[in-house]
């Protein structure tokens, strides 16, 4: 079953054309990297499966995306609505200023949910998904800051998956932290595809090629290959791909 | 030389950086040494003394209590605390009443003994009389020492600085006409200006902002005595007949003009607050499925709250210490206010009022300078806690 199918996507920001093109699907609860050099627009695609480039001024998109056989982008679709079936995690980790508690019951209460022990049960499962429940139980109540980083950015993941999206968006999610928090988050990806649906970017390719099923490959704002991750990283099929994981530039 | 050419540039900053922290603390220091002199002037009129019966209890009088005996509100000493005996005020001009013009002299030279020997003679008198009458020998005591009190000023209720023969210098009507007015001007501005500010800073477009932005600022920019104008012509004659109210000029009036006054300094600080709100809080909270309303209400302002708490204090500083169009809207009656409705006065307007009119060194004059001190401190105390709250912050 496919969770999202992307057609002839084009983007603009004002004249620049960031995306040329693109279709791509994928499969559900499966994990698929974009991974290829700074400016290829993997992060551009990844924010257009959650309207998040609407938030651009002067942007422009063309093309179909659909996200569980609806189009996301058809007038009477409400973002909001969009965006809870979308989760997303961002590269620096972004807490609210607020109790660890609250961070994760945010998603749940600005959708209007206000049974208390319901929000206290999910914050629970929440941070046990994200793996992140056994370190901060007792702390509840303490300020998300008071988290190191690579703990603050597993509640980021743990206030994504509260509202219990279909698709969980990570971009680079890994990239501000140290190598032992990165692992955790890895480890943490391989569980919750069990779960969700997950599309990475990362710059890391040794990290596309350990946590995905799928690896797609952008340069220029062009999809040069998408395949499976094992196929991708051993026996590439564009002179382009194989320049790229192999490092000769990027 | 180079290196010569930035030493003296150096020493040039430094010197005026000294020259004008040192003139602030030479202001400061002039008005508070200025204001000290109140409390050190005669609670009576300069040049004349009050006498009193040698048998009387009372030995001194406050300049409240001397304003209450001349005004007969006050008519017996045991209201003050002393025996129960009526109150009899003598004036210089009601020795006539006792004397015959010959008894006191075609010059007016017996004046001195007659006024000695009235007040050993009558136990409940009050004797108003110019030093130059009192003679070498007085049967009686004279209250010519006393000085102001801090009491009479922190706490009196009445602000009459040419009454005679004791002047008031209460400081509650001023004050609390201050923060009336002010009070009401950031009640109107600020629900006002984080509308405006919350606008500009997520709502409006670009475009629309970059023109209205402009136009707010330049409101900064308009002198308060054209405010004042638009009040007297505008704003005034329509609360009168709105409110059906004897005179338009009101505190109401005062707080309006303030808070439009205020406005352009609370919408910039709250839309500057706002925009520095991250933009991947914004971005997080949105991608939880948030709406751009939910996001403004539950991150952005609690975000900026500092920042709206300094554009409020700033707002009230603004009002505070604002005179020339708080004197031309606000019918400047130095009454305690009840309602919003009525005339009052403020501590500025006062000070801008009555100083031309004030002989130097007089205690209205000095009375005037403590009311800067006041004012001096209300702001004061305010800056400190911008400081304090942009602090806490960080």
């Amino acid at each position: 079953m496919l969770t999202v199918e992307a057609k002839n996507v084009d983007f603009y920001y004002s004249d620049f054309h960031a995306l040329k093109n693109i279709s791509l699907e994928v499969e559900k609860n499966k994990v698929v990297a974009f991974i290829g050099p700074s400016g290829c627009g993997k992060s551009t695609f990844l924010r257009i499966l959650n309207r998040m480039n609407d938030l651009i001024d002067g942007t422009r998109m063309t093309g179909s995306v659909l996200i569980e056989g609806e189009d996301i982008y058809a007038p009477n679709v409400r973002v909001d609505e969009l965006r809870k079936k979308v989760g997303m995690v961002f590269q620096k980790p972004n807490p609210f200023p607020k109790t660890i508690f609250e961070n994760i019951a945010y998603g749940l209460r600005v959708n209007g949910i206000k049974d208390n022990s319901f929000i206290e049960q999910r914050v629970e499962e929440s941070l046990k998904s994200a793996a992140l429940w056994d370190e901060v139980k007792d702390k509840l109540k303490k300020s998300a800051f008071a988290l190191s980083g690579g703990q603050q950015q597993r509640l980021c993941i743990a206030r994504a998956l509260a509202i219990s999206p279909k698709v969980v968006l990570m971009d680079e999610p890994a990239s501000a932290l140290d190598p032992i928090s990165t692992a955790k988050i890895e480890e943490l990806i391989y569980e919750l595809k069990k779960d969700y649906t997950i599309i990475i970017v990362t710059h890391n390719m040794q990290q596309a090629s350990r946590v995905s099923d799928k690896t797609a490959y952008f340069y220029l704002g062009e999809l040069i290959e998408y395949d499976d991750t094992t196929k991708i990283f051993t026996n590439p099929q564009k002179e382009s791909t194989q320049n790229y994981i192999t490092g000769r530039f990027g | 030389m180079k290196r010569f050419l930035e030493k003296l540039a150096e020493g040039a900053l430094l010197l005026s950086g000294s020259i004008t922290s040192i003139t602030i603390l030479l202001i400061v220091l002039f008005l508070f040494k200025e204001a000290s002199g109140l409390f050190r002037s005669p609670v009576i009129e300069e040049g004349y003394v009050i006498a009193l019966n040698k048998a009387n209890t009372v030995k001194s009088l406050s300049s409240y209590e001397i304003k209450e005996i001349f005004d007969g509100e006050i008519s017996n000493w045991a209201e003050l605390g002393g025996k129960d005996e009526a109150i009899e005020v003598v004036r210089l001009s009601d020795l006539t009443n006792y004397y015959t013009e010959e008894e006191l002299g075609a010059e007016f030279e017996n004046i001195p003994a007659k006024a000695s020997e009235l007040t050993a003679s009558h136990p409940g008198i009050v004797l108003f009389l110019p030093k130059q009458y009192l003679a070498k020998k007085f049967d009686g005591i004279t209250l010519d020492k006393e000085t102001i009190h801090p009491g009479d000023f922190f706490g009196g209720k009445e602000w009459y600085p040419t009454a005679s023969p004791s002047a008031q210098f209460g400081l509650l009507p001023l004050l609390l006409g201050t923060l009336w007015v002010s009070l009401g001007a950031i009640l109107l501005s600020l629900p006002f200006g984080i509308a405006v500010a919350v606008y500009l800073a997520e709502i409006a477009t670009m475009r629309v902002r970059n023109i209205l932005k402009p136009i707010i600022e330049l409101l900064a920019g308009i002198p308060s005595v054209v405010y004042g104008f638009f009040g007297l012509v505008v704003l005034v004659p329509f609360l009168q007949k709105i409110f059906q109210l004897p005179v338009g000029e009101t505190a109401l009036a005062g707080s309006v003009v303030l808070a439009i006054m205020a406005l352009p300094t609370i919408i910039t600080v709250a839309e500057d607050a706002m925009r520095t709100t991250p933009r991947a809080m914004k971005e997080a909270s949105l991608a939880l499925g948030a709406t751009h309303w939910q996001t403004i209400y539950k991150v952005i302002i609690p975000y900026s709250k500092s920042g709206i708490t300094s554009a409020a204090v700033l707002g009230i500083g603004r009002a505070i210490g604002e005179t020339m169009a708080v004197l031309m809207v606000t019918g400047n009656a130095a009454v305690i206010p009840h309602t919003l409705l009525e005339p009052v006065r403020t501590i500025p307007a006062t000070i801008a009022a009555e100083l031309g009119e004030a002989a130097s060194g007089s205690a209205h004059y000095q009375a005037l300078f403590a009311l800067g001190c006041i004012l001096f401190l209300i702001t004061m105390v305010l800056s400190i806690s911008v400081e304090f709250i942009s602090k806490k912050q960080k």
